[in-house]
């Protein structure tokens, strides 16, 4: 290096320098500390240990009989649900719902007792809120697990009383059975499936949008110039610089999450940390890469920004955690490749989900580092924007 | 009427301002014609059909067959292969060519032939839900089908009816209300369109702030908008943002579930009358916040990303009855809790304006209290003092960054 600047100039000049200006603006402080955090802290305590209980449901029970009785009372132990009223008829009932009140209700028509006595099946409805999609496919399951249970076991004594053996119970009750097997969420536990996207895709928003903001308002401030000088006007040396100590910080918010995932929850992770440490670093790097890809594209604070606040927000939906991608239509099945959640999410699947090895995942891998080269495309125009660029508004 | 005078000039200023303003036509514009025609656009399928799933049959018997020929003709389910044991169809899933597995043991003839309980095992990949549910569903409902032919044999001299009857005294009957394909759009695209006007609104009236407050540091904000009373500015800021949401919502909330087909049950009067005091709400929950706004960008970075958690506590997805208390008390401190809550009511769920009451109260609070806090924040900006407070914090800014460098 260049002994006479070697004191002055840089990298290790950019770094301090990039220290001093995130310590004396709030806004980094917020959002590369306080925001992450609360985003964290936020979804562990939201869902608690991951599935709902005691949802509120409401019963019109028109029959009322011992039996009936019976049979809402056995409703009553499962753990998810919680009868909560009574109503008289089912213009109350949905009005319940429709006010929130209640998430579903059992409907017992008059004279169910009686056609049931004479074997003619009479029919129980249970009404659910499907505006409301988690709490309604939940009661589902309880409903239909109560439905069978309580049918069952009428019959199974009748069965038994009539002599057939145990083995043979089951099998006219119920001929062929399934056996769900949910692999790596027996318990369908929703922390775990939603969490696993949401805390990286959180910090990848806040990574995107601070490393923009702390590039392009060098310009807007006139500081550009000077970050530049520091930096010997090598524009590698000057993102390096500015990039490595929010990195340091971004890996700790990484490793934050990991931690509360992993090991706090105790969230399945087959192939041990490592995949998911590389992954979560990738996600990391390549969303500063993608912050600095849209600075060179954009020369405008204001558009960088914009556009990364839409790639962003879009990358929850279009990474297919929730909804699948198999189901998106065709184009947007294409593009969503072009988002780095998307992978990051499919490595998940593999790796912490379904264990498998590395090579499985490794296209994922592949694309992330793709998107790591996307800066090294245009970086003079960074550098000429820095340079020349008047902030206008 | 200086006064009316005065709000319309300020009106005039801030509508012109918000169109000829290319960062707040984005907010104000172009995210909320967008966003919603994407959202709808992505979960136009409503649910995912046709889950590729592969099938491991060791039985291979008429039976089994029959079964798995009838699970591939619903519509959930579509049999992409067929494996000679569960490694090769574990591979399948694991190479992604399937989601889910439906493996029939050697044991399922003999069990059905010797009258004992045969059991169908079902594998999903848990990456998502909708593939556990499409599979477990599709292959419930074959097999209730199915039993109950099998049922009919077996109790000898029972005719299908009474088959049916035995095992099944009482009939359950499952209704989903609201959205009976249970359906993604019609659950979360509501939510999604109250959120997204909340959202535009904090981040383009913090950006017109920013860009006030940046213009007073650098001393050439216009003389005359400093001159009003902070009430004026006040009513006449906020009837010009109201003026551009009337037309905003009247697209997201009309045309939008119009174009889609998406579920639209309410009254209009009724939804007219809860999206009033939600725009009112929005508006001066923004210009409260936007106190804060010391740049033109700095609210994108700090807001954007509490959307995603905002959903969450607004119980949409998450049940309300199992948020903790202290995230339900923070929930109200934002309209768009109220806003979902009660447009999803009004507009998916037929509810009417009494069935909303608590939603309405809530948002009727918060246009009153963001209403106080804004004008007395405006008061503290647009009062005599305001370029002394605000040079005072210039300067501070300034001798830390020097003591930084």
């Amino acid at each position: 290096m260049n002994s006479e600047t070697t004191e002055k100039k840089g990298v290790w000049r950019v770094v301090q320098r990039e220290v001093a200006r995130m310590l004396s603006q709030p806004v980094y402080v917020f959002c590369m500390v306080v925001a992450p955090l609360i985003g964290f802290l936020f979804f562990t305590t939201l869902m608690g240990k991951g599935l709902p209980m005691d949802i509120p449901v409401g019963v019109v029970d028109e029959d009322n009989t011992s039996i009936t009785r019976q049979v809402l009372r056995n409703l009553d132990a499962f753990q998810q649900t919680a009868i909560v009223k009574q109503y008289a008829n089912f213009g109350e009932a949905r009005e319940a719902m429709q006010q929130g009140k209640i998430y579903a209700f059992y409907y017992i028509p008059e004279g169910t007792t009686e056609l049931a006595l004479s074997s003619k099946q009479p029919t129980v409805s249970f009404y659910t809120n499907a505006a409301y999609l988690i709490p309604a496919s939940l009661e589902y399951r309880d409903m239909k697990t109560m439905a069978e249970l309580a049918s069952g076991a009428i019959a199974r004594e009748t069965l038994y009383a009539k002599g057939y053996a145990d083995s043979q119970v089951m099998g006219i009750l119920q001929p062929i059975k399934m056996e769900m097997h949910a692999i790596s969420n027996p318990g369908l536990n929703y922390s775990q499936y939603l969490s696993n996207i949401l805390l990286p895709a959180m910090l990848m928003l806040l990574i995107f949008q601070v490393t923009i903001y702390s590039i392009h308002s060098e310009v807007k401030e006139g500081t550009s110039k000077h970050w530049l000088e520091l930096a010997d006007n090598n524009i590698y040396k000057a993102l390096a610089g500015k990039l490595l100590p929010q990195l340091l910080v971004w890996m700790v918010m990484g490793a934050t999450y990991l931690v509360l995932l992993y090991a706090y929850w105790d969230f399945p992770l087959k192939s041990g940390l490592w995949p998911m440490a590389l992954a979560s670093l990738l996600l990391i790097v390549v969303s500063q890469a993608f912050g600095v890809f849209l600075c060179e594209a954009l020369p405008s604070l204001r558009w960088a920004l914009s556009i990364a606040t839409l790639w962003g927000v879009l990358s929850f939906p279009i990474s297919g955690f929730s909804f699948p991608q198999i189901a998106f239509p065709a184009p947007l099945k294409a593009l969503s490749y072009l988002f780095p959640l998307r992978h990051y999410y499919l490595i998940y699947v593999d790796q912490a989900l379904n264990g498998l090895p590395l090579h499985y995942s490794w296209v994922n891998y592949a694309a992330l580092l793709v998107f790591l080269a996307l800066p090294l495309l245009f970086p003079n125009r960074l550098k000429k924007c820095l340079l020349e660029y008047q902030y206008t508004r | 009427m200086k006064w009316l005078h005065n709000i319309l000039e300020v009106f005039r200023e801030e509508l012109h301002n918000s169109i000829f303003d290319e960062g707040v036509i984005v907010f104000f514009f172009v995210v909320p014609l967008l966003y919603p025609l994407l959202y709808a656009y992505l979960y136009g399928n409503e649910t995912v059909r046709e889950v590729p799933t592969v099938v491991v049959d060791l039985a291979n018997s008429t039976t089994s067959r029959e079964f798995l020929r009838k699970v591939d003709a619903t519509a959930d389910v579509e049999i992409v292969g067929h494996c000679a044991d569960m490694q090769e169809a574990k591979d399948l899933i694991h190479r992604r060519k399937a989601h889910c597995l439906i493996y029939i043991p050697v044991e399922f003839d003999y069990a059905l032939m010797e009258g004992r309980q045969a059991v169908v095992e079902l594998y999903s990949d848990m990456g998502s839900m909708l593939y556990y549910k499409a599979v477990l569903a599709s292959c419930t409902e074959v097999s209730l089908a199915m039993n109950q032919d099998i049922k009919t044999q077996r109790l000898v001299g029972a005719t299908e009816k009474q088959a049916s009857t035995f095992a099944y005294p009482i009939k359950y009957e499952y209704v989903p209300m609201f959205n009976t394909q249970s359906g993604f759009a019609t659950f979360l695209i509501p939510a999604v369109l109250v959120m997204v006007i909340q959202q535009t609104m904090v981040l383009g009236i913090g950006m017109m702030a920013g860009e006030e407050t940046e213009k007073k540091r650098r001393g050439i904000l216009e003389p005359h908008v400093i001159g009003e009373k902070p009430i004026e500015m006040l009513f006449g800021k906020s009837a010009a943002y109201l003026a551009i949401y009337s037309v905003i919502s009247a697209y997201v909330f009309c045309l939008v579930p119009h174009w889609f087909h998406l579920i639209q049950i309410g009254k209009w009067t009724d939804l007219v009358a809860f999206l009033f005091p939600y725009l009112l709400a929005c508006l001066f929950f923004s210009m409260t916040l936007s106190s804060i706004a010391y740049n033109r960008e700095v609210f994108i970075i700090m807001f954007v990303f509490v959307s995603v958690p905002l959903l969450f506590i607004s119980g949409i997805s998450w049940p309300t009855c199992s948020v903790p208390e202290f995230w339900k008390v923070v929930s109200w401190l934002f309209p768009s809790t109220f806003g979902i809550n009660g447009y999803v009511k009004i507009n998916s769920m037929g509810a009417v304006l009494r069935d909303v009451k608590p939603e309405l109260i809530g948002l009727w609070v918060q246009t009153f209290v963001y209403g106080i806090t804004a004008w007395l924040l405006y008061y503290r900006s647009y009062g005599k003092h305001l370029k002394d407070i605000i040079e005072v914090a210039e300067e501070r800014l300034q001798a830390r960054w020097a003591d930084y460098l």
